[in-house]
């Protein structure tokens, strides 16, 4: 039993989900669900698709290169078994892991390091362009702070007066 | 071969259907049209060709006969020999005879009246000459017809004569008749003769096939030959004779022991005396046949030494051949074909002398050393004194049969499985016999899956090692990252930046989410201007509420908007007192009275008053009154001249009616409304819906009208 990709969108494909493709030049081309696969039969190109991890690495939006990919490797020649290996083995899978997950979290944090920066300098320049929508200029020009104005409920009482006065 | 195979003659047809077909076919193949009318080359040529073409199918008919029966001459003697005996060589060669005449004279006539054709002066000479021509050659095939049934029938019987082959290897069997010679036959081969108690059951030649020695050998069955001078002797004899006489052949003569053919051996040994001329040269083997009956021991003395005359007659032949003197087991054998006693010994000596001789004569031959060239036999040279028979022995084969019996069996999974219940109960462990460096290990159960990973990817001798590094790089980054903090952005939005932000933005999806609304409907619904404002969206109210959220005091514009409203104009009374705004109120005061009433009695019609033309009201689109008034001032006078045409427009008619295609369609003439009263009262009704029509305005004056046929000129 083996867990595969998914050709398109690279995620992992358990037992018994997905489709599997062979093309007549005998390459195999495996989905995990019909997302995908109905995907690529519209002939998309996975680096274009924004949510497949092949656009994300392209873009440089994940991490690509790193030690710990190194680790696992298709191996074709099966080993004799060992207990003892297998034991390391299965103990270095855990952290392995856990290295991994840390890293991609601190190449994350890397890409977003400057947003915060870009926010507020963003927020600012709204502020200043765009108060005329919500206060209105002269106002500001007599209050300069950015409280908003309180609506005012005017009820004209000129009405009925002036019926009384024809009646008459 | 030509020679042997007779099946393939061509039929011959009868004289009168050889006539028709001829015939037949030059009237299906030639043109048969022709007329009096044509030049007189064309008809000569016209029956030309039906003479030709005629005699050309002829020579070719008669030509395949004359092809294709065999010449006598050039076949083998045996053949020839046997076809004379049958059918008579002097009356077959005069019957060929007869047919090429026959052809040739059918040429000939062809010529001559050819040549008389060529100079025929009209249509009904040359077709006489033609018809004379036809009749002529029909005459000469009609005299023939004999001769062609004497063919045909020779050809059917020809047909059926059995495929002998004159060269091979052959055994002839002879004797009287009834002597088993048929029985026999049909003891050793598969063919499939009559064996009957009376004389001359079999009447020809029959042929069987039979092997020895991985070769195949003829074996011809005789009619039986009775002891007579050689001319009396009948077609059926003769045909044996000639099958003695010319194949080269193994003889057997049977010899009827037993006496139940219906002759003795005195006789029998007669004919062999008569006949032994023609065994000279071929193997001969005298058989004793039916030794049930009459064993050969058990014959009288006089026939023994009759017996034995033969036999050494027969060893004579042997002798002649160069073979062993001693040898008489292979001249004389006895057999019994009803209890097949013997039979196979008769064949395989027959055969045996057969082949000796042939080869005898083969090896003295010139052709030998070109047979000798194309043999070789190969032996492997011998590499030690070992010696290596073919064959395993015998021996060998015993012991190791011995030992195959004693060598103990394994015990087998499939037996282990049987012991523990059987296929389905049991089910062997595949890891049994894996080899690995810790017995206990054998039974571990690896997981092949861990967290999204296959194990197997991961599986690496020095795991240890590199994990190891990985961990202290790791370490290390940690280590450099803890010193370089991300920097904390001191600047933060106070909490009122954010309300203004939040509002801001709201506003702004507001307007975003309103002008989609009015971008993805606007080309399918009609929009209507926004003075005519049918949702009443545009209030007051509506404005009020707006500009105070922004901060403005709306009063003013409130006010200013319900005075220039369009309903203000007519209320104008109502608001007379106490309003400051109120201009029309000032105008009012200084008209005169009859106008104010005038007006106030319109009271309750606030909206529907007439104003003066000059009257501006806003959203009409004019600066002020003065512009209004010069506006209309054009618009009337664009109009005038038309007016008073009493015209629609430029584009109206402005002659008279030119034809009556021109009228209305009711005013054509139609059957059925002939009255013309019916008429005119029609027209009057169409031409009062059409008004301005030129006609009408031309006060009714036309000379000149024209409508169909019954109706009159009409004067006013």
């Amino acid at each position: 039993m083996r867990l595969e990709k998914c050709w398109f969108c690279s995620s992992t494909i358990y037992p018994g989900h997905g489709i599997q493709f062979v093309r007549n030049d005998a390459k195999i081309f495996r989905f995990c669900r019909s997302k995908c696969h109905k995907n690529f039969k519209m002939k998309r190109n996975p680096r274009k698709v924004k949510w497949t991890k092949a656009y994300r690495r392209l873009h440089g939006k994940d991490m690509t290169q790193d030690s710990t990919f190194e680790f696992e490797r298709k191996r074709n020649r099966p080993e004799r078994y060992d207990r003892n290996l297998a034991e390391n083995t299965l103990r270095a899978i855990k952290k392995i892991d856990k290295v991994r997950v840390e890293r991609e979290a601190r190449h994350h944090a890397l890409r977003m390091k400057g947003k915060k920066a870009k926010e507020h300098k963003e927020a600012q320049k709204e502020l200043e362009q765009s108060i005329h929508l919500i206060k209105a200029p002269a106002v500001l020009q007599q209050d300069p702070s950015l409280t908003l104005p309180k609506i005012q409920v005017k009820v004209s009482q000129q009405q009925s007066e002036e019926n009384h006065a024809m009646e008459e | 071969m030509v020679q042997y195979n007779f099946k393939k003659i061509t039929v011959v047809p009868p004289g009168k259907d050889f006539i028709d077909i001829i015939l037949s076919r030059t009237q299906r193949q030639t043109p048969t049209v022709v007329h009096k009318g044509y030049a007189i080359s064309r008809l000569r040529q016209f029956y030309m060709r039906k003479v030709k073409y005629t005699q050309q199918n002829f020579h070719e008919k008669l030509s395949t006969i004359i092809e294709e029966f065999p010449r006598l001459d050039d076949i083998h003697p045996f053949y020839g020999d046997l076809l004379h005996v049958l059918y008579n060589k002097d009356h077959y060669k005069l019957a060929l005879g007869q047919v090429n005449t026959a052809r040739n004279l059918i040429s000939k006539i062809a010529k001559d009246y050819v040549k008389l054709l060529k100079y025929g002066d009209s249509l009904y000479r040359c077709k006489s000459l033609k018809v004379a021509a036809l009749g002529r050659m029909c005459t000469v095939i009609k005299r023939i017809g004999p001769s062609l049934a004497y063919l045909e029938q020779i050809r059917q019987h020809m047909a059926r004569l059995p495929s002998i082959d004159p060269n091979t290897r052959t055994v002839l069997i002879c004797g009287y008749p009834n002597v088993g010679k048929s029985s026999f036959i049909n003891k050793i081969t598969r063919a499939d003769v009559d064996v009957q108690p009376y004389a001359f059951t079999t009447k020809s030649l029959f042929v069987g096939h039979t092997d020895y020695k991985y070769l195949r050998y003829q074996v011809i069955d005789t009619p039986g030959i009775l002891d007579r001078p050689f001319e009396d002797r009948n077609i059926i004899e003769m045909c044996s004779i000639t099958a003695l006489a010319h194949l080269r052949a193994a003889v057997l003569f049977f010899l009827d022991v037993s006496g139940s053919c219906g002759y003795s051996i005195a006789q029998q040994a007669a004919l062999f005396h008569s006949i032994k001329s023609l065994f000279m040269n071929k193997p001969l083997i005298i058989v004793c046949n039916k030794t049930d009956l009459q064993p050969l021991e058990g014959i009288s003395e006089e026939d023994m030494k009759l017996v034995m005359e033969m036999k050494a007659e027969a060893m004579k032949t042997v002798l002649g051949q160069g073979g062993e003197p001693t040898n008489d087991e292979g001249v004389l054998l006895t057999m019994s074909t009803l209890t097949e006693d013997g039979v196979i010994a008769v064949k395989n000596a027959a055969c045996e002398r057969l082949l000796n001789q042939r080869v005898e004569i083969k090896m003295k031959s010139k052709k030998i050393n070109d047979c000798l060239n194309r043999f070789h036999v190969a032996l492997p040279k011998p590499r030690d004194q070992k010696e290596r028979p073919p064959c395993i022995p015998q021996a060998v084969m015993e012991a190791r049969a011995k030992e195959a019996a004693e060598k103990e069996k394994r015990k087998t999974e499939k037996d282990i499985e049987n012991e523990n219940g059987g296929a389905g109960v049991y089910s062997a462990s595949l890891k049994k016999h894996y080899i690995l460096s810790n017995e206990e290990w054998k039974e571990d159960i690896m997981p092949e899956i861990l967290d999204g990973h296959n194990v197997a990817d991961f599986i690496d001798p020095d795991i240890l090692l590199r994990l190891e590094e990985l961990e202290r790089e790791e370490g290390l980054r940690q280590a450099v990252e803890e010193d370089d903090d991300f920097e904390m952005d001191g600047k933060e939005l106070t909490s009122e930046e954010q309300e203004a932000l939040a509002e801001i933005r709201k506003k702004k999806s507001l307007l975003i989410q309103q002008h989609r609304i009015k971008k993805s409907t606007a080309e399918s619904r009609p929009i209507v201007p926004r003075k005519f404002d049918k949702n009443k969206e545009f209030t007051t109210k509506r404005m009020g509420r707006q500009l105070s959220v922004l901060g403005l005091d709306p009063s003013l514009a409130i006010n200013r908007a319900r005075s220039r409203s369009l309903s203000r104009k007519g209320r104008k009374r109502e608001r007379s007192p106490a309003y400051d705004g109120g201009d029309a109120m000032d105008v009012d005061v200084d008209t005169p009275k009859k106008k104010l009433r005038a007006r106030s009695r319109s009271l309750s019609l606030s909206r529907s008053r007439s104003r003066p033309p000059s009257e501006v009201t806003p959203g009409e689109g004019f600066k002020d009154s003065a512009q209004k008034v010069k506006a209309i001032k054009l618009g009337k006078k664009s109009v005038k001249m038309r007016n008073k045409d009493a015209r629609n427009g430029r584009g109206s008619n402005n002659d008279v009616l030119q034809s009556s295609r021109q009228l209305p369609k009711f005013a054509r003439s139609y059957g059925g409304s002939s009255s013309i009263r019916f008429f005119i009262r029609r027209f009057m009704v169409a031409a009062s819906k059409e008004a301005g029509n030129a006609f009408w305005s031309d006060k009714f004056t036309f000379t000149s009208f024209s409508l169909p046929g019954y109706m009159l000129f009409w004067q006013f």
